[in-house]
C-alpha cells in the first residue's frame, strides 16, 4: 500500500471516530485507560514499596556504602586507621564505624536481648539520618557516658497495640534501664532519647557512645563492627566503591544495592513477575476488547466495505481505516489514562498509603509510560489489523449482498 | 471499446446449476446509454457485476478498450475499477460517516490527487448535480433523490471510461427518478459519458441510445427502444 492509501485509510478512521456512535467510542477509550492504568498503577506501588525500602536503608541503616570484616574475621582490625583512610578516598563524604556486641535490657521486669551499637556520634550524624527521628530526648553526645537511646520497637509505645514484637513495655527518654553486656558487666544507662523512623527494622536499633562501650569493656576499642559511609551527593556509590578498593583496603566494600540485591534479590524476582502477570492481563483485555469493537464493526458495514472496494479502494485501505481507529481510540484511552495516574499520583503524593515500614507513595517513571504505551500499541495493532483483515478478505460479491 | 463474446455466469446450487447468465455476446460503443432490461431473475445484474469487474465469467471474454479484463489480477482489476469505472447503485452506498464532498472526493485521495485540485473538481460536480450548498451535509441529511445524485457524482467525479448504475431509481419516487435520469441524460450527452444501466421500468426506455432485454440469461432483443 502507497501513502495515498494510509491517507484515504486514516481519512476514512478519522471520520468515522469524530461522527460514529459517541457512545461506544467513550466506552472503549474509558476501556483502554482503564487497561492502561491497571498496566502501570499496580506496578507503581510496588517500585514506591522497594524505593521507600530502599531510601530507608540508605538513611537509617547502613548510607551508601558499607565496608564489613573479610569473611573470615570477626572483627576489623584498627577501625581507626581504616576511616581515617577511608575518609580520604574521592567521594567518600564520611565514613563512621560501629562496634556491636550482645546484650539483655531490663526494665520493670521486662527483659529483651538485643544489639547493641557503640557509635561516634559526631561522625553518625553525618552518615545516618537518625539523629533527625529522635522523637522523644535527645541523640547521643560525643564523649558521654551512662546514656543510651534506643528505636521505639524496642522501648515499646504507650500503646501497647502499636508494638509489633516484644518490646520493654514503655520506657521514655529519662528513664533507667538495665542493660547486662555478654562480658558480664552490668550496666544502668539512663535513657537520652527514642528513635521512630517508621522502619521496623531501624526501630529495634539501640546505641551507646564508643566510650561507653570502651567503659564497659575496660580497654579501648581499637577493632570495629562494621564501617557505613555515605557517599558525596551525585557520586555514583560503584565509583566510589571501586575508588576505595583501588586505595588498597582489604576488607569488605558493598554498595547498598549489592546488599539489597542479595537479600531481595528473589522478592524482587517475584515483583518483577507480579508486574508481566499483570501486564500481561490487561493486554489480554486490551486485546480481547479491541478484537470485539472492530469485530462489530466490520461485520456491521461488509456491504459498505464491498461497496468501498467496488470504487476502487483495496483492501489494505479498508484493513488501514480499522486499525488507524483502533491507533486513535489507544491514544485517545493512554491520554485519559496518564491524565488520571498523575492525578492518582499527587493525591497519593499528598496522603501516601501508610505500610508497617513506612509510607509509600506510587513511582511511575517515564520508562513505564513509554514501555506500557508502546505494548498497547502494539496489541492494539493487532486487535484492530486481524478481524479487519477477515472480513475485507472478503469477496466483493459476497460483501455486497450482506 | 467493450467487446463481450459468449459470457457465461453459473451458479452452483447443490446439485442444481443456476444459469445465471448463458452465453451472451455484444459491443458496446463508446459515448453510448445503454439500458438492460428484462424480467426479475433474468440476469441484469449478473451481467451488469460482470461488465463492472466486480465478478467473474464463469465463461467468455469481456475486453474493455482491447484489453482481456478477465487476465487482470485482483488488484489490478481494483485499480482498474477506481481509475476507469463508475458505478451507481440502488441503495446509494454512500459512506454515511462522511459528508456530501468527502464521499465525492474520497476516491481523489486514493488517486493521490492534490487537494486544492479535487477541491475544485468536487464543487464543480456538486454544482453541476444541484447540490453544492448541501456539501457539508451528512447522508442523513438528504433525500433519496438527493442521495442518489451525491453517488452519481462520486461515480463520475474522475470521468470514468464506463458508468454502470444498476436500478439507481428502484428506490425512488416518480419525480425523484426524473431528476436521476434527467441527470444521467445530461451528463451522457454533454460530457459524451458512456453509462450502462438496468431498469426494469418501461417508461425509462426513451432516456436510452440503445436497449438490451434479458431473459433467462440470454439476450432476447437489442436495438433502439
Ligand atoms: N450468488 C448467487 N447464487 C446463486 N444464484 C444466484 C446468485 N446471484 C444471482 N443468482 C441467480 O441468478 C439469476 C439472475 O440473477 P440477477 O440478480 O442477475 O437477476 P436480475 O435480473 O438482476 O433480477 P432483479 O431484477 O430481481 O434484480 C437469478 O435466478 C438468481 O437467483
Ligand atoms: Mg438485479
Amino acid at each position: 500500500m502507497n501513502t495515498n492509501g494510509y491517507k484515504t485509510s486514516f481519512f476514512l478512521a478519522s471520520r468515522s471516530i469524530m461522527r460514529g456512535s459517541r457512545g461506544s467510542l467513550y466506552l472503549t477509550v474509558l476501556i483502554i485507560a482503564m487497561v492502561f492504568i491497571n498496566m502501570i498503577f499496580m506496578p507503581s506501588i510496588i517500585m514506591g514499596f522497594i524505593k521507600t525500602y530502599e531510601d530507608q536503608f540508605i538513611a537509617y541503616d547502613i548510607g551508601n556504602i558499607l565496608v564489613s570484616p573479610k569473611t573470615d574475621d570477626q572483627y576489623i582490625e584498627d577501625i581507626d586507621g581504616l576511616i581515617e583512610r577511608l575518609n580520604s578516598v574521592p567521594g567518600v563524604f564520611r565514613a563512621a564505624g560501629h562496634y556491636s556486641t550482645g546484650a539483655t535490657l531490663r526494665y520493670k521486669g521486662n527483659t529483651l536481648g538485643t544489639t547493641i551499637n557503640a557509635i561516634k556520634p559526631n561522625d553518625e550524624r553525618l552518615v545516618t539520618n537518625i539523629h533527625k527521628r529522635i522523637k522523644d530526648g535527645d541523640y547521643l553526645g560525643e564523649g558521654e557516658t551512662g546514656q543510651i537511646i534506643m528505636g521505639i520497637q524496642v522501648s515499646g509505645h504507650r500503646d501497647k497495640a502499636e508494638d509489633m514484637g516484644p518490646t520493654l513495655g514503655y520506657v521514655s527518654s529519662g528513664d533507667s534501664v538495665t542493660v547486662d553486656f555478654t562480658n558480664g558487666v552490668s550496666r544502668e544507662l539512663r535513657i537520652k532519647g527514642i528513635i521512630e523512623t517508621g522502619s521496623y527494622t531501624t526501630d529495634q536499633g539501640v546505641y551507646i557512645t564508643w566510650d561507653e562501650m570502651e567503659s564497659v569493656l575496660g580497654h579501648p576499642i581499637t577493632e570495629g563492627s562494621y564501617v557505613i559511609i555515605k557517599t558525596d551527593p551525585g557520586v555514583h556509590e560503584d565509583t566510589v566503591k571501586t575508588q576505595i578498593y583501588r586505595f588498597g583496603i582489604a576488607e569488605k566494600v558493598q554498595t547498598w544495592e549489592d546488599i539489597l540485591k542479595e537479600a531481595m534479590g528473589r522478592a524482587i524476582a517475584d515483583f518483577a513477575m507480579l508486574n508481566s502477570i499483570t501486564i500481561i492481563v490487561s493486554l489480554i483485555i486490551a486485546v480481547v476488547i479491541l478484537f470485539i469493537v472492530i469485530m462489530i464493526k466490520t461485520l456491521s458495514s461488509r456491504r459498505q466495505i464491498g461497496v468501498l472496494k467496488a470504487i476502487g479502494l483495496d483492501k489494505g485501505i479498508i484493513v488501514f481505516n480499522y486499525v488507524f481507529q483502533v491507533l486513535i481510540m489507544t491514544t485517545l484511552g493512554i491520554i485519559l489514562g496518564i491524565i488520571v495516574l498523575e492525578a492518582m499520583v499527587a493525591i497519593l503524593t499528598a496522603y501516601p498509603f501508610q505500610f508497617s515500614d513506612g509510607s509509600v507513595t506510587p513511582v511511575v517513571t517515564t520508562a513505564d509510560l513509554v514501555n506500557n504505551t508502546v505494548l498497547l500499541y502494539g496489541a492494539g495493532f493487532f486487535a484492530g489489523y486481524i478481524p479487519a483483515w477477515r472480513v475485507a478478505s472478503e469477496d466483493i460479491m459476497t460483501a455486497m449482498r450482506a | 471499446m467493450i467487446e463481450v463474446f459468449n459470457l457465461s455466469r453459473f451458479y452452483q446450487m447443490g446439485h442444481v446449476t443456476v444459469r445465471a447468465l448463458n452465453g451472451v455476446t455484444f459491443t458496446i460503443k463508446k459515448g453510448q446509454f445503454i439500458g438492460i432490461t428484462g424480467a426479475s431473475g433474468s440476469g441484469k445484474s449478473t451481467l451488469l457485476h460482470l461488465l463492472g469487474l466486480l465478478d467473474r465469467q464463469t465463461e467468455g471474454t469481456i475486453k474493455i478498450g482491447g484489453v482481456d479484463v478477465s487476465t487482470l489480477s485482483d488488484h489490478e482489476r481494483t485499480l482498474y475499477r477506481l481509475k476507469k469505472l463508475g458505478y451507481v447503485f440502488q441503495d446509494y452506498a454512500l459512506v454515511p460517516e462522511l459528508t456530501v464532498e468527502e464521499n465525492v472526493f474520497l476516491t481523489s485521495i486514493v488517486r493521490g490527487m492534490k487537494q486544492t485540485e479535487y477541491m475544485q473538481r468536487t464543487d464543480e460536480i456538486l454544482k453541476r448535480i444541484g447540490l453544492f450548498d448541501r456539501k457539508t451535509h451528512k447522508q442523513s441529511e438528504l433525500s433519496g433523490g438527493q442521495q442518489q445524485r451525491v453517488s452519481i457524482a462520486r461515480a463520475i467525479v474522475n470521468g470514468p471510461e464506463i458508468l454502470y448504475a444498476d436500478e439507481p431509481c428502484a428506490n425512488l419516487d416518480s419525480e425523484s427518478s426524473k431528476t436521476v435520469l434527467d441527470l444521467f441524460k445530461q451528463i451522457n450527452q454533454e460530457m459524451g459519458q458512456t453509462i450502462v444501466m438496468v431498469s426494469h421500468e418501461d417508461w425509462h426506455l426513451q432516456y436510452f441510445d440503445r436497449v438490451i432485454t434479458l431473459r433467462d440469461g440470454g439476450i432476447i432483443r437489442d436495438g433502439i427502444p
